[in-house]
């Protein structure tokens, strides 16, 4: 019976709300640092971020799975993954890393979402420049 | 005492289904609450080069208009009103505002101004408002909405002349602004246009080939998975990596397929919602034709500084701010529409 109506039912409207469901936080950050010179590898910003929850929440902190989904090294902007569950340790332990190999570093948390797809989106990176404008007038 | 660390600020996301066909499908009206749209990012499986049809859509979006130092108060002007606010479909929003931290002003097509204010800008300004829903404790941020088109707002009324020297004499409040028409486009703006530094903007289309792209089952995705996997592909970070893989464990969900040339289309600026509707129907035009894949995706991003979205509701930012859905169309014209916000938002509708 079920089976004759598929047709019927896929049309049928659903609507389904998830309330704090996402299994996954998503970060964009920025590792500022003192010397600018200075080029970290994707591993070792990864290694670096694991110290860092190593020195603050200890060992169990330290194994807290977190993914470095893309890191561009001229910019040094990486995107993480974390469980929701973990987010507000990652978050707290990348706030109090002050040094990197003896110099001053911070990160800058530029965003952080439960969607993946929020990250692609923000409308703050939108930049009109003198540039792109086709008519002024003063 | 020990503070719960698990615990994570609200989200949400909606998820409908449905079909266009079906009379009561509301695609359309969801489309046109969300006002200001900052990017669409389409998704076009094994396709090689953008549609002409498709094409000439992407083109053919509304340019806007960006103003300098805008004073607030010339939205209030009579002329404006009359040519361009009291006829319907003016967007305005400002630009490079931040809502958690300074005054954010819209202007929705249908004739309403809302003011998000410091509590400090509120008070000068005078004119009866709300706390923000958002306020932590203690009331530090106020919303003004006001109905222009309301016969108490005419120009020359007494609400009116209250609002327009709150705005010009004591609040001085000044923002670069971002304003569009449909249709038409600047001609009625142009008298508030001249007076001052303006340019206008065309939305900027870009295109991109992938190649190899895994791909989930639609039909058998969860929700939250198959939006990272499209996050994945609309950030270009790539989901074949192994478990045990140090960097990343991010995999295509199972069961997947390849999809050996696909096509990402994203177009940004301050896109109106009847430019995105219009797109929505050409992509149903392109899925009638016989494909190889059957289905498209689309994802609308609204503005994170909004005041508003979701209709008229209150809008704020806490991390992200985000207010974005991601419609997945399939050639039998049934829909998937998830829409998806984060903490300071209400309920999509």
């Amino acid at each position: 019976m079920r089976r004759d109506d598929k047709k019927e039912e896929s049309a049928v409207f659903q609507r389904v709300v998830l309330k704090n469901a996402s299994p996954y936080h998503y970060m964009k950050v920025c590792l500022v640092l003192g010397d600018e010179s200075t080029r970290l590898s994707a591993v070792e910003l990864k290694h670096f971020i694991i110290t860092g929850l190593k020195s603050l929440h200890g060992e169990v902190g330290a194994a807290l799975p977190f993914d470095l989904l893309k890191y561009d090294e001229d910019t040094l902007t990486a995107l993480l993954r974390v469980h929701s569950r973990g987010l507000v340790k990652l978050w707290s332990s990348l706030t109090l890393l002050g040094s990197y190999q003896s110099q001053a570093c911070a990160f800058r948390v530029l965003q952080v979402s439960p969607f993946l797809l929020a990250l692609t989106g923000n409308s703050r990176e939108l930049q009109l420049d003198e540039g792109s404008a086709s008519s002024s007038s003063g | 005492m020990s503070v719960d660390l698990d615990q994570t600020p609200r989200s949400l996301l909606v998820c409908d289904q449905s079909s266009f066909l079906d009379e009561k499908n509301r695609v359309s009206s969801q489309v046109e609450q969300l006002h200001f749209n900052y990017k669409v990012s389409v998704l076009l499986p094994e396709c090689s080069s953008t549609p002409s049809h498709l094409d000439s859509v992407l083109n053919s979006f509304s340019s806007f208009y960006l103003i300098r130092k805008l004073p607030i108060y010339e939205l209030l002007d009579k002329h404006f009103l009359e040519t361009s606010v009291y006829q319907g479909s003016v967007y305005g929003l400002s630009y490079r505002t931040r809502i958690d931290e300074d005054n954010c002003v819209a202007l929705t097509p249908d004739g309403r101004l809302f003011l998000s204010l410091d509590k400090d800008s509120f008070q000068v300004l005078g004119v009866e408002g709300k706390p923000s829903r958002f306020n932590h404790r203690t009331n530090s941020r106020f919303v003004v909405s006001i109905d222009l088109t309301d016969s108490s707002m005419a120009p020359g009324g007494r609400s009116y002349q209250r609002l327009l020297t709150g705005l010009r004499s004591r609040l001085h409040l000044k923002t670069d602004f971002l304003l569009s028409h449909h249709p038409g486009g600047g001609a009625s703006l142009q008298p508030l246009l001249s007076r001052y530094d303006w340019s206008e903007h065309r939305p900027e289309v870009s295109s991109h080939t992938l190649t190899h792209l895994s791909s989930p089952d639609l039909q058998s995705c969860d929700p939250h998975s198959f939006l990272e996997w499209l996050g994945a592909v609309d950030a270009n970070i790539s989901c074949e990596n192994l478990s045990s893989s140090f960097l990343s464990s991010l995999v295509c969900p199972e069961p997947k397929t390849t999809l050996s040339r696909s096509l990402r289309v994203t177009i940004c600026g301050m896109l109106l919602p009847q430019d995105v509707h219009r797109l929505i129907q050409e992509i149903r035009c392109y899925l009638e034709q016989p494909r190889l894949e059957s289905w498209v995706s689309m994802t609308v991003h609204g503005f994170v500084d909004s005041p508003i979205s979701w209709g008229v509701h209150e809008h704020g930012v806490l991390r992200g701010g985000e207010n974005f859905y991601s419609l997945l169309l399939f050639h039998d014209h049934t829909y998937r529409l998830h829409l998806a916000t984060g903490a300071h938002d209400t309920c999509p509708p």
